[in-house]
């Protein structure tokens, strides 16, 4: 993620943070808000082309849609069957009918697109924005004790990443896959995580001295300001304001996009 | 997976809000419990590694029984105290948030589960540890089971009474739905609790002080004045 933030050149990565964080705000609004799934499939659409705007490979985002696909399933795969509805498909199962029914497919896939955009969008920003304005932004949005764990532990998540990454390979390497049984496995993938808790401790010490004999104050300076919005900014984020009021509008007072 | 993220959008704006208020207060008071913001630098970096290794380890899977991820949130709990392991559960969240597990909306309704974990596991772990003198590793594993169960039903709740956007089953057909997905969360909370209880073994055996937050410090009782007023070298 980082790598592709501090190094990217496109149109997405020129933009404007505060724009793209605005835009997520709004993004995640719509995908709560809207309920027609063609308007839920547009917004998809959309947030798919911001993330092929900003050069990002799509094969790791098919990688990055696991898990959401994974959680809505997980939540909803049995309102397929129980939602009520006109039956699809039926299999008997243990002597009992259950069917698929429309409306329960229906329900998953809008969970999935409502999902999927905001992941798309949200992996968008984070890939297109470099640490030193992340770091900006979080320190104006967040109170500053928050602010303060998560620019810490932002710089520090992907080296302890790779560093736990490092000490599974080297499990493998050593025929530590193998199963063994599950308390041997157990055991084994404890003393990893117990290790690399004891060595966050001990870095977390030292840090926490190194931050102290630099004059930390409770605060984290930033090394480079963000400047304000372009017009071109303002206008996008104005459209999106629009199209989130009339999806708002539509949905508490009055339907004004149920015409098609 | 021992709990289940709420993606975006499962939730309407109401019940978004709602969760997010109550998520904020306790923030809010773990916040307060802290020092507002004059916490001390050392609980902010350890907190942060906290954050740092919590969402590390949830990235990798154990390779048993099908395979299987741990948050080890009532571990966090155990190691620096509900308040900061509040923090650290919130911030793990937006991380998660980030990259698809959970929603952004859903930070509120995610931490509200998460921070009963962290909460329950130091608890629980505290008492049996302090009042009961049980091992290292039966407190880690009662608490974590206990956390991670009373959180999967704490799930099923907060889903239940919010309903699924879309879904037109009322509350009890809601919790009926989602009640296998509890029962697998509990199974794999049980896993948690091993590898947890396991952990704590191994850190009480290498760096006990990281347990004092949880177990508080243990009094070394002089066996006569000699011995008291000699120092050790």
């Amino acid at each position: 993620m980082t790598f592709y933030a501090e190094n990217g050149k496109s149109v997405v990565h020129r933009m404007n943070p505060w724009t793209k964080g605005a835009l997520l705000a709004i993004v995640i609004l719509m995908a709560v808000i809207t309920e027609d799934l063609v308007l839920l499939a547009a917004l998809y659409v959309a947030t798919l082309f911001f993330y092929a705007a900003g050069r990002l490979p799509v094969r790791l985002l098919a990688g990055w849609y696991a898990l959401p696909v994974f959680f809505v399933f997980t939540i909803a795969v049995l309102f397929i069957f129980t939602e009520p509805g006109d039956p699809l498909a039926s299999v008997e199962l243990l002597g009992k009918r259950i069917s698929i029914t429309d409306s329960g497919l229906l329900l998953i896939v809008t969970l999935l697109v409502r999902a999927l955009s905001v992941v798309t969008f949200s992996l968008s920003l984070f890939m297109t924005t470099r640490y030193s304005h992340m770091a900006h932004l979080v320190s104006k949005t967040l109170p500053r004790p928050l602010a303060n764990v998560f620019l810490l532990s932002y710089r520090f998540n992907f080296e302890t990443s790779d560093e736990i990454s490092d000490v599974v390979d080297a499990v493998h390497s050593r025929n530590g896959n193998m199963v063994r049984g599950a308390t041997k496995q157990t055991r084994m993938f404890a003393g990893i995580f117990g290790l690399s808790f004891v060595h966050a401790f001990e870095r977390a010490e030292r840090i926490a001295k190194a931050m102290e004999s630099r004059g930390f104050a409770g605060e984290f300076p930033r090394v480079e300001d963000l400047p304000r919005p372009s017009y071109s900014g303002y206008a996008l984020v104005s459209l999106a304001v629009v199209a989130l009021v009339i999806v708002t509008y539509s949905r508490y007072i009055s339907d004004l996009i149920g015409w098609w | 997976m021992a709990h289940v993220h709420l993606e975006d959008g499962a939730f309407t704006i109401e019940w978004v809000a709602l969760w997010t208020l109550i998520a904020a207060a306790l923030i809010a008071v773990a916040l307060y419990r802290l020092g507002g913001y004059s916490i001390p630098t050392r609980k902010l970096a350890i907190a942060a590694m906290c954050v740092a290794v919590g969402f590390a380890i949830f990235q990798i899977e154990i390779p048993i029984f099908g395979g299987v991820h741990i948050n080890l949130t009532p571990l966090i709990g155990i190691l620096v105290g509900p308040s900061l392991g509040s923090l650290a559960v919130l911030v793990i969240n937006m991380f998660g948030a980030a990259i698809g597990h959970g929603g952004w909306g859903m930070i509120g309704a995610n931490s509200i589960v998460n921070i009963a974990e962290v909460f329950l596991g130091y608890l629980i772990y505290r008492h049996l540890r302090t009042s009961w003198n049980a091992s290292r590793f039966f407190s880690a594993f009662s608490a974590t089971a206990v956390a991670l169960t009373v959180s999967a039903v704490l799930a099923l709740v907060i889903i239940s009474i919010s309903g699924i956007q879309g879904s037109t089953q009322g509350e009890e057909e809601t919790f009926a739905n989602l009640l296998i997905m509890a029962a697998a969360n509990i199974a794999t909370g049980l896993v948690e609790a091993v590898v947890t209880g396991y952990i704590v073994s191994f850190i009480g055996k290498v760096r006990p002080d990281l347990l004092e937050t949880a177990e508080g410090q243990r009094k070394i009782e002089p066996t006569d004045s000699h011995q008291e007023a000699e120092p050790v070298v």
